[in-house]
């Protein structure tokens, strides 16, 4: 009885502390759509002898949240810079799906260090921006309001930029690069600077603006990754190394799951005969004194063999911990060091 | 029409770096302020001394001393003139006048001599006797002694032809040029002055191009649909609207402080628009080559002195002609836009010369803008502005 309650509760924390339920939800209605938006082929970038983008190719499809993520000096920045035209690429191509509009009008770019004119308002440089997209004042008035209500700003539409914190600058930023009404939004480092509820707000922000839109953003943040992006493109000095949904990252690279099992009572023979059957399903097991620890990958496919086993070999489980393998571990696996390194 | 947009944005930035803007506008009228009063203390005074030895005649049972008049007549003289201020003062003898010479409490000496009337009574008698001696003693490197002494000698000639009823040979007659009759020194260097406050620009001009490199702006700009000629003639106006204000405080100023002009206005301003978009194209020159604000402010000071120093903005200069084109004498300093624009105001306010003798200058003014525009817009687009 413990262990059924036990397995709905773990199904339950896990559907729910992950978003996976909305992610489920939306992904499958985007993969029916999916259209092309940018091509990348063969993309290199060298500075003198050193080269910083080493060949790149992918597809990043209309309405996709598509993360790059890599340590620093990855070659993000730089392959960013190249798709919106501020480096030209030592070699390969860039191609857009134009949606019939002109290139300059198609990106919106949000640098990585915070670029504004200090002396304007908020509301001053984004009109500014706004009119030299071609965009009527009027009309551009509105929904330059309007962005920096949706970003937390509207007490600050007459502040001067240089007189904004550093987290509302950052925001700043954002709408500065969304002014236009682009199709494709290119963010270098979004959160950078903010604090956990700013970049809540600034999540939920980019979530919905990608519903609609194509979005493309960088970060070491593996968190802001996992949970922000419908792909997920790792990349280190300047190479591509996987390209994948979170979810299909974490289910097929890396260290694995940890499941722990505590025992209400330890028995050293159920244990190790338990052990001896987890092992045959080529999983990693290790007996501690009251718990049994399991790793696996996609150990949550694996539930119902090893309840089975538990059961079989007589555990009386009271507890069970998950720790879910992160994309943090899936990189160290792939690079051999920590994103912070 | 966006290059409506950068401009009114401009403007907004422009106002607010208030200190820059305040210095820039303030410069020129400083400077005519500084020269008014340099001009005002400094007056030249011209003090003649004379030294009369004369012992006089006896005629008719008179005593009669032509030292006495000659001094009488100088310092009556002396009254009449306007605009040389010259003091005449006797000294009892020749020692005590070097004395004051060589002390600078005077200019220069005249010593009349012991029989200067007895040598006047015989020429007048009898004209191949020697004539009556007077001495001038002074130093010969100082232009106020010469200033005094030409004064002086013209002044002794005079009262010679008045004593001797012989008639006058050659009668001279002065005509001024324009104004330059009334014309004082501080009148002489407002010109260069009107252009110095435009040279200013310099620094305002290549600082608005250069702070969107170095905030890095200039990366939405080349992201945006914005061309290289809105967003270089949207903020050259915005400088030469600073540029056109800065001269009319100066002019302003200037007129309060007694400047005397004559021309047009409209011409002049004419003239410091010009003036104004060759040192804005000039900077663009600068703002193409540097990178951020203390480098502007480095690598400007070097242009600024050359057009400040060089040209005749901050004071008068004369220089070799190298040729001339179509009677228009060229120079070295002809390739600074302020040369051009300070001779021609020299010929419509102060001269009174009419529009068609600045042609040259004008044609010269163009030439050279469009010269700099076409150097520094072709770095800056090429460094600064290119979008892959
Ligand atoms: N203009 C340049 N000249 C020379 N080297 C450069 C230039 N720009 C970038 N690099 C080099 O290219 C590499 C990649 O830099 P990039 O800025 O793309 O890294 P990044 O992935 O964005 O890193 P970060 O997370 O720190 O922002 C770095 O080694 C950097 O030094
Ligand atoms: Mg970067």
């Amino acid at each position: 009885m413990i262990q059924k309650v036990c397995f709905a509760i773990l199904v339950f924390v896990i559907f729910n502390s992950h978003n996976n339920l909305i992610w489920y939800n939306h992904f499958p209605t985007k993969l029916a759509q999916l259209e092309t938006m940018i091509k990348i082929e063969g993309l290199k970038k060298r500075f003198g002898e050193f080269t910083a983008v080493d060949g790149l190719n992918f597809e990043i499809s209309r309405n996709e949240i598509f993360a790059l993520l890599g340590p620093n000096g990855a070659g993000k920045t730089t392959t960013i810079n190249m798709i919106c035209g501020l480096l030209p690429p030592s070699e390969g191509k860039i191609t857009f799906d134009h949606l019939g509009k002109d290139r300059k009008s198609l990106i919106g770019y949000c640098p990585q260090e915070n670029i504004f004119y200090p002396k304007l308002t908020c509301l001053e440089q984004l009109i500014f921006i706004g009119q030299i997209y071609g965009h009527s004042s009027k009309s551009i008035k509105n929904r330059a309001i309007e962005l920096l209500g949706l970003l937390g700003l509207e007490d600050k539409t007459r502040v001067r930029a240089c007189n904004l914190s550093g987290g509302m600058k950052r925001r700043l930023n954002i709408c500065l690069a969304l002014i236009h009404d682009p199709e494709i939004l290119i963010l270098d480092e979004p959160e950078a600077g903010l604090d956990p509820q700013t970049r809540i707000l600034v999540r939920d922000f980019i979530k919905t603006f990608g519903k609609e839109k194509t979005i493309i953003l960088t970060t070491h943040n593996m968190d802001e990754a996992d949970r922000l992006a419908d792909r997920v493109a790792i990349i280190d000095h300047g190479k591509l190394l996987l390209l994948d949904t979170p979810q299909n990252l974490k289910r097929t690279v890396g260290e694995g799951d940890i499941l722990e099992l505590v025992l209400e009572q330890s028995n050293e023979k159920t244990m190790n005969r338990f052990a001896e059957n987890i092992a045959m399903l080529s999983m990693n097991v290790k007996i501690n004194a009251e718990s049994v620890l399991i790793k696996h990958l996609n150990i949550i496919e694996q539930l119902p063999a090893i309840k089975h086993l538990a059961e079989n070999s007589g555990l009386i489980i009271s507890e069970i911990k998950l720790r879910e393998n992160t994309l943090e571990d899936v990189f160290i696996h792939l690079t051999g060091r920590t994103l912070r390194q | 029409m966006k290059i409506i947009n950068i401009i009114t944005k401009s403007l907004r930035e422009q106002m607010r770096s208030f200190w820059v803007l305040i210095l820039s506008l303030s410069m020129g009228p400083f400077f005519i302020f500084v020269y008014f009063l340099i001009l005002e203390t400094s007056k030249p005074q011209y003090t003649v001394l004379v030294a009369n030895n004369d012992k006089g005649v006896m005629i008719n049972g008179q005593h009669i001393n032509q030292g006495n008049h000659l001094l009488a007549y100088l310092k009556r003289s002396k009254a009449d003139t306007i605009t040389i201020p010259f003091t005449v003062d006797e000294v009892t003898d020749k020692i005590t006048g070097i004395e004051r010479l060589k002390n600078k409490k005077a200019d220069a000496l005249i010593v009349i001599d012991n029989s200067f009337s007895q040598t006047i009574e015989n020429r007048k008698a009898n004209d191949s006797t020697a004539a009556a001696k007077v001495e001038f003693i002074g130093d010969l490197t100082n232009t106020n002694y010469l200033i005094s002494a030409i004064w002086a000698n013209e002044l002794l000639n005079e009262y010679a032809l008045q004593t001797n009823p012989k008639k006058r040979i050659i009668d001279v007659k002065e005509t001024a040029l324009g104004i330059s009759a009334t014309i004082t020194g501080f009148d002489m260097i407002v010109p260069g002055i009107l252009i110095v406050s435009l040279i200013m620009l310099m620094f305002t001009a290549s600082i608005a191009f250069v702070s969107e490199i170095e905030n890095k702006t200039i990366i939405r700009l080349k992201l945006s649909k914005l061309t290289a000629f809105e967003f270089l003639g949207g903020i050259s106006t915005v400088q030469l609207i600073v540029g056109i204000i800065s001269v009319l405080l100066t002019l302003l100023t200037a007129i309060l402080l007694g400047f005397h002009y004559t021309g047009s206005i409209l011409i002049m301003i004419i003239i410091a628009s010009l003036t104004s978009l060759s040192i804005i194209s000039f900077s663009l020159i600068i703002a193409a080559v540097t990178k951020s604000t203390n480098e502007v402010l480095v690598v400007g000071n070097f242009p600024m002195f050359l057009f400040m120093f060089f040209t005749g903005a901050a004071f008068p200069l004369n220089s070799e002609t190298l040729f001339t084109v179509a009677g228009y004498p060229i120079n070295i300093q002809g390739l600074m836009t302020p040369t051009h624009a300070i001779s021609a105001l020299n010929k419509t306010l102060i001269m009174n010369m009419d529009v068609s003798s600045i042609i040259p200058e004008i044609v010269s003014i163009i030439i050279l803008t469009v010269l700099y525009f076409l150097t520094g817009g072709i770095i800056f687009k090429q460094r600064h502005l290119k979008l892959t």
